[in-house]
């Protein structure tokens, strides 16, 4: 049952993020978000790679874990490129967000990175202390983990600070533009609780437990924005109402008084 | 292992808050449906005279020191008051003047982007100015001064006017704005 599951978690994601190229590419959604596009693409061909070595040697040997953690550093980078993307949108859309966005985004991200290096040089067995002993797979999978969880923080961080940004500026999202920041941050967000669990809970029973809870994590976000692809955009609809000019002016005059007194 | 136990909380915490706005962008913004009930007055000139340093002044030279403070106190209580509410304001007027973007006539949309821009600059600055209002309130001592509020906030209100008569020319100044 569970190689099964394994498998359909392993598979079926990056056959629906396939699915999400092609809405994207017939929606010409890929021109708005091409940092997007491109690690969806990544994500499909890194797969590609993994499942075809997977598959020639039968067994998850040493060769995977190279090609693994080159796709992963790889993948890592694009997705902060992706959540940058993301800020661009609104700085386009709202031409006034420019300067506050760039200080908040730069703030963000030097606090956070300051957080992540903090957290990561006192976490157990600490990634210095693993790089200077690191001769065998378990010290390089600790280090991985460590470096793991700065990274999370960081995007989680980063896309936190987007939706709570957007939300005090009352900004509208595009339904695209939602979605990706959606899916993109309920991943962060499991990553960021299974990352720093496994700095603790290293044995074989809990980290098949946190795979398989990022790989769910991973299949739920691609049904997200594949969801929000599908959905047609919202339109909003307002109804026009005369202002109660009367009722203004009269407490305008009552507050006045008030405080003249 | 209490970093470890922090880390899962603002996990859990980041998830809840995803929740919560996907659930609020399904749904249809209320205050879109009848934007006059969510629109509170705010009166630029009684804000000034709270924010006036000479008015300051005034009150330093004629209370005793402790009276001076909890007076000024109250007084920019007050003006915080007003700003949040010029904020609250700007936050229904931006979503207004991005309904009024869609509109066919360019000036329409022209004087909508306006709106926009000036609605998010006042919501940048009353962040400020509450911010430092807030310290004022801690240190009734400290000179602040943020003016800069009142005259968006004018500038905003007279870009919702013209908004009103680029739509419904025939219906005058008070018009609200945007149908669909």
């Amino acid at each position: 049952m569970i190689p099964i599951l394994y498998y359909y978690l392993w598979v079926a994601p990056h056959v629906l993020l396939g699915g999400v190229l092609f809405l994207m590419v017939r929606r010409q959604v890929h021109r708005q978000f091409p940092m997007f596009f491109l690690y969806a693409t990544w994500e499909i061909s890194q797969f590609a790679v993994l499942f075809a070595i997977h598959l020639s040697n039968f067994h998850f040997g040493a060769g995977y874990q190279r090609a693994y953690l080159v796709g992963l550093a790889l993948s890592t980078a694009i997705r902060f490129e992706v959540i940058y993307e993301l800020f661009r949108h609104f700085f386009h859309r709202y031409p006034a967000l420019t300067g506050p966005g760039r200080f908040l985004f730069r703030g963000t991200t030097v606090l956070l990175l300051v957080i992540a290096v903090g957290l990561a040089i006192s976490a157990p067995g600490s990634a210095a202390d693993q790089i200077s002993h690191a001769t065998t797979y378990s010290s390089l999978k600790a280090t991985t983990f460590a470096l793991d969880r700065a990274v999370t923080i960081l995007q989680c961080g980063l896309l936190m600070s987007l939706f709570v940004f957007s939300r005090y500026f009352a900004l509208s999202w595009r339904s695209n533009a939602f979605g990706i920041a959606l899916g993109l941050g309920a991943f962060a967000s499991v990553e960021l609780a299974t990352s720093a669990m496994r700095l603790y809970f290293s044995s074989n029973t809990f980290n098949t437990f946190f795979d398989f809870s990022n790989m769910a994590t991973y299949h739920f976000c691609v049904l997200v924005w594949m969801f929000y692809l599908l959905a047609p955009e919202r339109k909003p609809h307002y109804a026009l109402q005369p202002l109660p000019e009367d009722d203004l002016e009269i407490w305008n005059r009552e507050l006045q008084r008030l405080i003249q007194q | 292992m209490t970093i470890t136990l922090i880390l899962v909380c603002v996990a859990l915490l980041a998830l809840v808050l995803l929740l919560s706005l996907a659930k609020g962008q399904a749904s249809s913004p209320k205050v879109l449906e009848n934007p006059r009930e969510h629109i509170r007055s705010v009166d630029v000139e009684a804000f000034r005279n709270l924010m006036d340093p000479d008015e300051k002044e005034f009150l330093r030279t004629r209370l005793r020191p402790a009276e001076f403070r909890k007076i000024q106190r109250e007084r920019l209580r007050a003006a915080a008051d007003y700003v949040s509410c010029a904020a609250g304001n700007a936050a229904v007027l931006l979503r207004l003047g991005e309904a009024a973007r869609r509109s066919p006539d360019p000036a329409t949309v022209a004087a909508a982007d306006k709106l926009v821009d000036n609605a998010i600059r006042l919501r940048f600055y009353a962040f400020q100015a509450l911010a430092r209002l807030y310290v004022g309130m801690l240190l009734p001592g400290v000179r602040v001064s943020p003016v800069r509020i009142a005259e968006s906030y004018e500038q905003m209100t007279r870009l919702v006017v013209l908004l009103g008569c680029l739509q419904y020319p025939t219906r005058g100044v008070s018009a609200a704005l945007l149908a669909d």
